[in-house]
């Protein structure tokens, strides 16, 4: 399931399109496979219709799903889940926390530092 | 189609409505925003044809509201403060309610009861405030309304109710079309939930926006109100 969270800074459509990038690259959601409907999604997750539209229309723009008329969204062909590189960015990072910590970074500004996506708390 | 027209409405010396003029397009979630007195609740009490405006137009589908019995069939309206009869309970309410409106729809009704699970034989006056907003949930989503005005809705609901709640709205909007006209000062939850937004301040519309998802209504309230002297805190409270 996509986990939405109100306190999360990020608008929602960024936390659904996440979501679904993680189910994608965990393997959760392999190539072809049928997305919920927005109406399903929408009334899921407590959220407008135009929200799940909005991240839906990115993803494609990307190239991670695409939409038939009258049929859905699906996983585009073509999208590999590749669970070894997943694994193997969560490894890295964990190697970079540790370093981090052990250098006196302190976790509030790391996670700050997830959260804005950038450089505003050195 | 909700038209709103230099719309005016005074109480003895105090103008609550001042020139108001909004545009609720069909099928439409519309949160009302607005601090405490900038004219919400008179907006929707006048809407619904409870209050009878001094100027301007209420127009519902190009048609006036206020004692026009055909519109108000098709309205559904739940108060800040739910009234009942001294004496009634739910079964009764539901009864008086099934008389009114033509498209009461009473296996929507039982189905409703799974949610607002309450005792149909005790008065509705002996409940809380909670408990009488799920009556008045579930008498207002059984009559088929196809216009739904909601003031202050989950108020006094724990947040689990609140959920329930906003998803049977969602639900009956992406299903049946169901216009939504709806005021809170939660403006983090009608965020998520609206796809149209009215920002009022003293009984005018100041900024009317179709907003998609994810919009930060805190931001786009202080960027409308900008230059204004504003007590924050009474509108994000």
């Amino acid at each position: 399931m996509i986990p939405v969270n109100y306190k999360d800074p990020r608008p929602i459509y960024e936390q659904i399109k996440s979501g679904l990038r993680r189910m994608v690259a965990e393997g959760e959601l392999p190539a072809g496979s049928k997305l919920p409907s927005v109406r399903e999604l929408a009334v899921s997750l407590t959220v407008n219709p135009n929200t799940i539209q909005r991240a839906y229309r990115e993803l494609e723009a990307e190239g991670l799903i695409t939409s038939a008329q009258g049929k859905g969204s699906f996983v585009a062909e073509g999208v590999k889940a590749d669970k070894a590189a997943w694994q193997k960015l969560f490894a890295d990072f964990d190697a970079a926390t540790q370093n981090l910590l052990a250098a006196g970074a302190h976790p509030s500004d790391l996670c700050a530092r997830i959260l804005n996506g950038g450089d505003k708390h050195d | 189609m909700i038209e709103v027209k230099n719309l005016v409405k005074r109480f003895d010396d105090h103008t609550a409505l001042d020139g108001l003029t909004m545009t609720v397009p069909d099928g439409a979630i519309y949160g009302l925003v607005g601090a405490n007195g900038a004219g919400k609740s008179t907006t929707i009490k006048t809407l619904v044809g409870i209050l009878k405006a001094d100027g301007g137009d209420a127009l519902i589908d190009g048609k006036p509201v206020f004692e026009n019995p055909e519109v108000k069939a098709r309205i559904a309206y739940i108060p800040d403060e739910v009234w009942s009869f001294p004496q009634a309970t739910m079964q009764d309410m539901m009864k008086f309610y099934r008389s009114i409106y033509p498209k009461f729809d009473l296996g929507r009704w039982q189905k409703l009861g799974e949610v607002f699970a309450l005792d149909e034989r005790r008065p509705i006056r002996k409940f809380s405030r909670g408990m009488k907003k799920q009556v008045a949930f579930r008498l207002a989503l059984s009559m088929r309304a196809d216009y739904l005005f909601l003031d202050e809705p989950v108020d006094g609901l724990d947040p689990m109710m609140r959920r329930q709640v906003w998803q049977l709205i969602l639900a009956d909007s992406a299903d049946y079309g169901t216009t939504v006209l709806v005021s809170s000062h939660n403006l983090r939850e009608l965020e998520e939930i609206c796809d149209h937004v009215g920002i009022m301040q003293k009984g005018k519309m100041i900024a009317e926006k179709r907003v998609e998802g994810g919009e930060n209504l805190e931001a786009l309230f202080l960027e409308e109100l900008g230059g204004v002297q504003y007590d924050v805190q009474n509108i994000l409270l």
